[in-house]
Parts: C-alpha cells; structure tokens; sequence
C-alpha cells in the first residue's frame, strides 16, 4: 500500500451517474493513493423506481445496479485501505447496507458498512415550503442531506458509507472534514472540490472541447480516468488524473465545471455551506494537474432543498420513423406534416413533431445546414392521458410506414411515465439522520 | 469567427432551470465574447428554442460568462416533449455558434 500523507486527503470520483461506468473505480482504489472514492449515482430516474419497488417489498429500493458496481471495487478498495462512500442506497439505504455486507461476506472482504437514514421527509410533507403546487400523487419527498451524517459515520470506523439523498459534493467532502482548518472559507472549498469532482469524466475531458490542443481520441474516450483531488486543510486542492490514464485537466475544463449547473455564482447553496465562486482561481501546476483555491463562504442555509417526485397520470409516447436517400428530409417533411394531420387533437402544447437530423434539438434555434441530411427521422412526442392514447400516437407513426411518404422505416418508439420533480424547501432541524451498521469481523 | 472558435461552453439544468456556460481561452477572447454575447444577443439566439428570461452573469476573473433562464424546461427534464431525454445539454451549441464581432472597439 502507498504510504499515505495525514495532513491532506485525496479522494476520487469513481461514478458521476447512475450509469455511469464501472472500472475508473476500481482504478482509482487500486492506485492505492486514494483516501476514499466516492460514487455519484442517485438521479430522479433512479430514486423513483426504488420509491415505487419499496411499495410493495420493503427490502427494495436500494440502487439496482449496486452489485454489479461493487463487487470489483470492494476488493480493490479493501486492500488499498480506499473507503467507498456513495448514494447508491437510493430509496432504501438501510437495505443497501445489508445488500453491501452480504457482498462484502460473499466474495471475502472484510468491511464495516454504515448507512445514513433520513433523507426520506415524505411524512412531513405538509412542514415543506412548495415552491409550486403539487398537481399529482406525491410519491416521495427526499431532503438533500449535508455531510455530517458521512463525516460521523467515519469517526466511528466505517470503511464503507451508503446514503440515499444527499447533496453530490458533501460524498466528497466528507472524507475531507476532519482535516479542515476551522476557517469557514476551508469548508467552502472542501465543497467545492466535490463540485468539481461529481460528474467524474466532464473535468478529466469528457463533453469538452479543448482550444489550442489536441482534441482527444476515441480511444481516449473509451478510456477517460476520472479525477482525484488531493485537498489541503485550507480546503484548496489540486485536480488530477492517475498516471498513464487519457484525459485532460486544465484550467478551463476545471472553470465549465465549476460553473456547471450553478445559478448565480456568488451564491452556489449546498446543504453545509453557501459559497462564493467568484474568487475562485485556477492554476496548471503540472501535466493534466491543477490546483484550485479562493472558494468562499457565506455561511450555511437555514433550510435543506427538498426534491418531491410528483406521479402524474398518463405517459409521454416518443416514436420515430426515418428515412433515406436523396429527398430524404422532403420525404420527412411530408410524414411529419401528414402525423400533424392525423394527431390534431391532441392540444399543440402537448404534442411536439420535428425531424432528427434537422430540428429535434434545437428546434428554431437550429441552423440549417447547407448539404441535405442523407437521412431523416420524423420525431413525435405527445403528452397522452392513458396507455391506450399513447399506443394511438405509437401506431400512427407505424402506419405511416403503409400509407406516408415512401421509404418510411427503422422505427422505434419508448412510452415514458410521466413525473413530475418539485422543489421545496424544509427547515433542517425538522430531518432528522441517523447511522445504521453492518459489521463483518 | 464563431464563438465556439475562442471560447468553450457546458449547458446543464436544474429543475426547470437551464444554466449555459462559457469560458474564453484567453483576456483577449473573454473581451470579445463579453461585447458579443449580450443578455440581449443570448435572449434573441436562445429564444427560438425555449421560453423563459435570459439572466448573464460575468465572472471576469474566470473569464467566464454565465446564462441562467428559469422556467426553460417547464415541468422539468422529465416533462420535456424533445426525442429522448436530456436535450438541454446540448443546447449550449446555440450559443458556441453565435458570432463574434472581433471589430468591436477595445477599451
């Protein structure tokens, strides 16, 4: 094992979605310079389904994908002293403690699991401030929780730590706190480290298209190392990628970043800390390496975000019909034209008909190319109250394949259930958190 | 000369709110993109493609400038009627291939 610095934590993102890939993990806990990784896999479209399963199986709601992410990590982090801390407990944490200790037995790891329970505020539903009406059925109501429960959990041993709900950046910073200095401004960029590090590939060179250098290659691509920070007590840091593995870590990949899905960036609110961005500087201290300092603090919120997923009935239809050859997107045309014809009830705000390869994005905004597409897709979403709606709207793209414009083929259609996600805000002293255990001797 | 040809850019969302970023590559192409991406120009450009009010946000000392419009993607990402999910992270191209107007006077 590295021999390993008490003064600063390095800690890495080994997952920035649900789906995200599996091996950059295990890289970084078997790089042996890693304190801790950290997973970022809980979005709506994960939390929901293990609301719904929970319903009928109290022992479901847990991420699906847990062991299949795990079981490669837990080995490479156990022997790597790397603790895994991580979401992936979804709408059930305290069964997914359970779910890791089973793996942890099955495959030989020794491992202390802790779990945070709390997130879940549906019961205090009427104590949330709304900020717009709920129309539908509340189906859960799930507070951001900070990193406190995390930075508890390791106080007491815990080698691994499940949440469900809580705010992406406090997975990271909670290996970090108990190494912080006591200035406000060092848990501000604590936090910020884990901003920076939470959507794992977009800061080593995913979604990214640098100026002035090489744009990375598709081999590349396949195999993007995820970040590490090694982070100060001062709560500054520096972004990194493991030797040998492709990326880029400059500064204005780390500046879209930091940036990314923030509002006004003098005031980004997490759970533990509002902060200031606008000092923030950036600098490349070596190949793919930079470090980041200036983060700010104004203070902690008073009041946790609260995210409430709203069922609402009926189902979006999303179909499409291609077509190829020359006159492909006049072809197109005509079929989208014709669907318009056919699916005119359906009241205009809820239908949208374009044509991928053309509009489907960016709609007026897009450009038009000069060179025709050499295939079209007519695209169709409707907005349908039942099923039996919805499979209209699906079979009315088929027919177009007997009586539309020739060449109609390669159709595809998903029927998604509608949900709504509704902010609200809760005071934190009404969510309450605790820690439940798993311990393998 | 675009904008995408000076500077780099992410579009995100949270809720209903979709935030584009863009960062120049230097003092120079932050100056360039500051006169050129107006509130004003960002609104006409992004207007075609999605409701809401635009709000910029310059942050000079990360030569970034930053676009907020609240209630561009009602109901959510999940609500949105586009082909497939997530559109809204590529809609920074609109704003990457707005041009910029290098003949603007310097300070």
């Amino acid at each position: 094992m590295v021999e390993r610095s008490r003064t600063v934590r390095t800690i890495g993102c080994g997952a920035g979605f649900a789906g995200d890939r599996v091996d950059p993990a295990v890289a970084i806990a078997a790089s042996g310079l890693a304190d801790a990784v950290a997973l970022e896999c809980l979005a709506e479209r994960t939390l929901v389904p293990g609301l719904r399963a929970r319903k009928s199986d109290p022992a479901a709601g847990a991420d699906p994908r847990l062991r299949r992410r795990l079981k490669p990590l837990l080995p490479a982090a156990g022997a790597n002293g790397c603790r895994v801390i991580s979401n992936l407990g979804a709408a059930n944490p305290a069964a997914a403690v359970r779910q890791i200790a089973a793996l942890a037995g099955e495959i030989g790891c020794k491992a202390c699991v802790a779990g945070v329970v709390g997130d879940d505020v549906l019961t205090k539903k009427d104590q949330i401030d709304w900020q717009t009406p709920i129309t539908g059925q509340l189906l859960g109501a799930h507070a951001y929780l900070g990193c406190e429960p995390i930075v508890e959990a390791i106080a007491r041993g815990a080698d691994i730590v499940v949440t469900g709900r809580t705010a992406d950046s406090a997975l990271f910073s909670a290996e970090v706190v108990p190494i912080l200095n006591n200035h406000p401004n060092a848990l501000a960029g604590a936090t910020t480290v884990g901003h920076l590090l939470e959507c794992s590939g977009q800061i080593t060179g995913g979604n990214f298209n640098p100026i002035g250098k090489a744009a990375l290659s598709a081999a590349d691509y396949a195999q993007l190392g995820f970040p590490l920070a090694t982070v100060h007590p001062d709560g500054s840091a520096e972004i990194f990628l493991l030797d040998g593995k492709p990326g880029i870590v400059d500064v204005l990949n780390c500046t879209l970043q930091l940036l990314y899905e923030v509002h006004d960036p003098s005031s980004y609110v997490t759970p533990d800390v509002i902060i200031d961005f606008t000092g923030v500087t950036f600098e490349q201290v070596g190949p793919n390496r930079v470090r980041v300092a200036g983060a700010r603090s104004r203070g902690r919120p008073a009041r946790l975000k609260v995210s409430g997923f709203v069922d609402m009935p009926g189902f979006i239809a999303d179909a499409e019909i291609g077509f190829a050859g020359i006159g492909a997107t006049h072809r197109g045309e005509l079929a989208a034209d014709a669907l318009r014809m056919r699916l005119r009830d359906i009241p205009e705000e809820d239908i949208r008909v374009d044509l991928v390869g053309v509009n489907s994005i960016l709609g007026d905004a897009a450009i038009a190319s000069s060179a025709p597409p050499a295939e079209v897709r007519v695209h169709v979403s409707a907005r349908c109250a039942d099923a039996e709606m919805a499979q209209i709207v699906e079979d009315e793209v088929i027919a177009l394949t007997l009586s539309g414009p020739a060449g109609g083929g390669s159709i595809r259609s998903e029927r998604r259930p509608r949900l709504d996600v509704v902010d609200g805000f809760i005071d934190r002293d009404l969510v309450a958190t605790e820690l439940v255990w798993e311990s393998l001797p | 000369m675009r904008v995408g040809d000076i500077a780099v850019g992410r579009s995100g969302d949270k809720g209903s709110t979709l935030d584009l970023t863009l960062v120049a590559g230097d003092e120079e192409s932050y100056r360039l993109i500051e006169r050129s991406v107006t509130e004003s120009a960002a609104s006409a450009a992004l207007a075609k493609a999605m409701p809401g009010t635009v709000t910029r946000y310059a942050i000079p000392g990360l030569r970034a400038l930053k676009f907020v419009i609240v209630g561009a993607l009602p109901g959510g990402v999940y609500a949105s009627l586009h082909a497939g999910l997530h559109w809204q992270k590529a809609a920074i191209a609109v704003l990457l291939d707005l041009p910029v107007d290098a003949s603007a006077p310097k300070d």
